[in-house]
């Protein structure tokens, strides 16, 4: 599948810049400090419940005004020119927010109108994009006899009729079976990889965020813990697992003389291997240059990678750890 | 769309045509377009266009009883000359009730949905303002209520000259009326729609509203109506102003000169002192239909 040449602008502009943006409910601090810097790529917004992910969205639409710090999407400020942004972007709300009483067809044209497009244009959208979500046969059938797989595809539809820059979506897959989540995980996948459409996708379910993403933001308790791409975790931020013959212990120790962390670890027939942590691409040449010089025999050398459960687990685990010691 | 026709199909056996994906490269219109299109559609639902047919129903039935009367007063009046037309203010005050119906009717249709099945979100998303989805909530029930108090009054104008020896130059010298009636239907509209998006902006619950409107309207009228019968000291004059229905009929008797109440006979305040009335408070509906509409920051 290829990336579709729109609307959408140049590929390596981010396409959400964050500075310092700080945002507090009373006492309650939603976000914190937050710097960000998001590629055009399909972005997983990933952490738990009031993490901050539906403040950060809110904040990014031009909804919610920060406290302190400035947000720009798509090129646009999100306090000063809020409408433009709104204009550019889509958005899917996590909450069922459709009206029971009329049809899909009219609502998505309906929305699309109140993005700026012409009645007709906003006619013959609404009903291409019904039947890219899939609901082509059911358009002009009343909402309220929609399943909650078919209301979601409603609100995707709205979302994307008015072949926006970038769509944020907010759990699209809450609260749905297993085959209707499968299959809205596939219309997410084919917005960025077939549409060309940026998307952010903000969920507390890590399996989405791995499945459909190749870029992740992590948030916890308002603070960011991490922004990278995911395709890149398993060779750098990972760990390679290290086999050889000859004595293991000097082996290590040379390799920790230089900074790098290494533990031992035994295999389930019983053999000795060391992990080492790689968080630099000259960690490889590192252990070339040792096994050279112990003159021992390198028998395997393979990554470990990272999955994003690693990610999550490590980095906010770490993370509330340094809190907690503050 | 393009379509394409499958490579050496046999001609007859169909087409096969591509539906995939086209990015939109036609006008964006904005802010402008997203108003436009918010006020539309709000007088569509309002009216029960593109719904059920029950939601017909009810505005049918009161465009109906505003209008019936009036074809029937005419065609008498062509008919049979002698017989003299219903006074502006007159039908004006007998089409009161239905007006504040189909504002009670109306006007909670405008909003109360919307918050009801959390759809603000999605509109607060787009092309404009939380002002602008204000505005355009007034603008659309304004327009509907001008539908009801202003067009057939209108229609009434136009029956009486038409019916006249001259109707062309009877035209030309009741053109003030015409002037007034346009004046009358307007303020109406704006004090109703106003008051009605007010109760409305209190609940998400349509049958509330509408019920709260429209005993509003009776109780707020009949307390006036009582104390000012009670009381016998000079400020009482100032209770009119609790009454829309006294307030609407003193506009009407200063611009017709034949309404005959004692309410308005006591309280004796100018023309431009209820146009102001109705102005600030109209004013202050909307902004505390704004204020609740707030960011909740």
């Amino acid at each position: 599948m290829t990336v579709a040449d729109g609307t959408s602008g140049p590929a390596n502009q981010p396409v959400i810049e964050v500075r310092g943006v700080r945002k507090s409910f009373g006492k309650f601090v939603a976000l914190e400090n937050l710097d960000l810097s998001i590629p055009r790529a399909s972005v997983g917004l990933l952490g738990a419940n009031g993490a901050g992910k539906t403040t950060l969205i809110r904040t990014l639409l031009g909804l919610t005004k920060p406290d302190r710090g400035t947000a720009r999407v798509v090129g646009y400020d999100t306090q000063t020119q809020g409408i433009q942004v709104r204009e550019r972007v889509g958005y899917m709300p996590e909450a069922d927010a459709l009206p029971s009483s009329t049809t899909a067809a009219d609502f998505v044209a309906h929305m699309a109108e109140m993005s700026g497009l012409p009645a007709r244009a906003a006619r013959q959208r609404a009903a291409d994009v019904l039947y890219q979500v899939g609901l082509d046969e059911e358009r002009y059938r009343l909402i309220k006899g929609f399943s909650t797989g078919m209301r979601q595809r409603v609100k995707l539809a709205q979302a994307i009729v008015h072949d926006p820059q970038l769509v944020f979506l907010d759990e699209p897959t809450a609260g749905m079976d297993p085959n209707g989540r499968e299959e809205m995980l596939e219309l997410v996948e084919r917005i960025y990889r077939s549409l060309g459409i940026a998307v952010v996708f903000s969920s507390h379910i890590l399996e989405d965020i791995e499945r459909v993403c190749d870029y992740v933001v992590i948030l916890d308790g308002g603070r960011l813990v991490t922004s990278q791409p995911l395709g890149g975790l398993g060779v750098i931020g990972g760990e390679v697992i290290v086999e050889i013959d000859g004595d293991q212990d000097a082996f290590a120790g040379l390799i920790r003389q230089q900074g790098v962390t290494v533990q031992p670890a035994s295999t389930e027939l019983g053999a000795r291997e060391l992990v080492i942590q790689v968080d630099d691409e000259r960690v490889y040449d590192l252990i070339r240059d040792v096994a050279v010089h112990q003159q021992v025999a390198l028998r395997s050398l393979r990554s470990r990678s990272r999955s994003l459960e690693d990610i999550y687990l490590g980095d906010v685990g770490a993370m509330r750890e340094e809190a907690n010691v503050r | 769309m393009s379509a394409n026709v499958t490579p050496n199909a046999p001609t007859g056996y169909g087409e096969v045509f591509d539906r995939g994906y086209q990015h939109y490269t036609g006008p964006r219109l904005g802010r402008r377009q997203a108003f436009r299109s918010l006020v539309g559609y709000s007088i569509k639902r309002a009216m029960g266009i593109r719904k059920p047919w029950t939601s017909k129903i009810l505005p049918i039935l009161l465009y109906t009883a505003a209008i019936i009367p009036l074809i029937v007063m005419i065609g008498i009046a062509a008919l049979v000359p002698q017989v003299e037309f219903a006074s502006y203010s007159g039908y004006f005050a007998a089409i009161f009730t239905i007006e504040g119906i189909f504002v009670a009717t109306i006007a909670p249709e405008m909003l109360c949905p919307d918050r009801r099945e959390k759809t603000l979100p999605l509109y607060f998303a787009r092309a404009i303002s939380r002002s602008d989805y204000i505005l355009a909530k007034l603008l659309a029930t304004i327009l509907l209520t001008m539908t009801m108090s202003l067009i057939p009054a209108v229609i009434l104008w136009l029956g009486r000259q038409l019916v006249a020896d001259s109707p062309w130059k009877a035209m030309r010298s009741n053109v003030d009326d015409l002037g007034r009636v346009i004046l009358a239907g307007a303020l109406i509209a704006l004090l109703l729609g106003a008051l009605g998006l007010f109760i409305s902006s209190l609940t998400d619950r349509k049958g509330v509203a509408v019920t709260v409107i429209i005993i509003g309207f009776l109780l707020l009228t009949g307390a006036t109506h009582a104390a000012f019968e009670v009381l016998d000291q000079d400020w009482r004059r100032y209770l009119i102003f609790f009454s829309i229905q006294d307030v609407i009929g003193a506009v009407l008797d200063h611009l017709f000169h034949d309404v005959d109440s004692h309410i308005i006979r006591v309280a004796d305040f100018s023309l431009m002192v209820y146009i102001a009335y109705i102005l600030i408070l109209s004013a202050l509906a909307m902004l505390f239909v704004r204020w609740r509409y707030r960011p909740q920051d």
